[in-house]
């Protein structure tokens, strides 16, 4: 009876434990998509979708960055700043990668310029969306 | 240091260029089937560019 109950407990309280491991796979999913765009889906095995975001993602920031669009830092006085930099944030790693390709700085005295900061800001608002897909994709609500 | 190479659009290709991308992310995103992907993207794709030549159309005037 009482190795009954011990066995009962030990089932009731393992039970819980997969929908939070569960959770956790979902939510690093969808970090991994954000990180690097289109691994989220990569890792679910969705190839075109991985392919899909990882290239228009990346076009976005290269062409954003060949137009010498501005890409905003964490420094940014004002609350329109902050909005672009977590824009620009939004596109992961490359963030990192724009900053390595754009040494000059921005030149937006120009439409070409004030064009890039919109691709580059574009880019990150689509990962972050791509990002979302992926997780919800693994919790299984889309696919 | 790697440094891009400085890009030369006109309003009009920087337009297309943005539509067309964007267009396809969520072809890719919101499809499954090839031909489904195709198709919303051509959609998407012209929808972006009549009502991104409508809103610059109707601008025109306040612009002098």
């Amino acid at each position: 009876m009482s190795d009954e109950m011990i066995t009962d407990t030990t089932t009731a309280a393992q039970a819980p434990a997969h929908p939070q491991r569960n959770e956790m796979l979902t939510v690093a999913i969808g970090v991994a998509g954000w990180f690097v765009p289109g691994l989220g889906h990569a890792l679910q095995r969705m190839w075109g979708r991985a392919l899909g975001c990882f290239l228009t993602v990346g076009a976005l920031v290269v062409l954003g960055v060949g137009m010498r669009g501005n890409i905003f830092s964490s420094e940014s006085g004002d609350a329109f700043g902050m909005l672009g930099y977590v824009a620009d944030l939004g596109t992961g790693s490359f963030y990192f990668v724009a900053r390595a390709l754009e040494p000059q700085g921005s030149d937006v005295a120009h439409a070409e310029g004030d064009y890039g900061t919109r691709f580059l800001a574009a880019a990150g608002v689509l990962n972050l969306l791509a990002a979302l897909h992926a997780y919800e994709a693994a919790r299984g609500r889309k696919a | 240091m790697i440094a891009a190479t400085d890009l030369h659009l006109s309003h009009f290709q920087a337009m297309t260029l943005f539509a067309l991308l964007i267009s396809i992310a969520f072809g890719f995103l919101s499809r499954r089937r090839t031909n489904e992907r195709v198709k919303y993207i051509i959609w998407s794709l012209l929808l972006f560019l009549l009502i991104g030549v409508g809103i610059g159309w109707a601008m025109y005037p306040f612009s002098r």
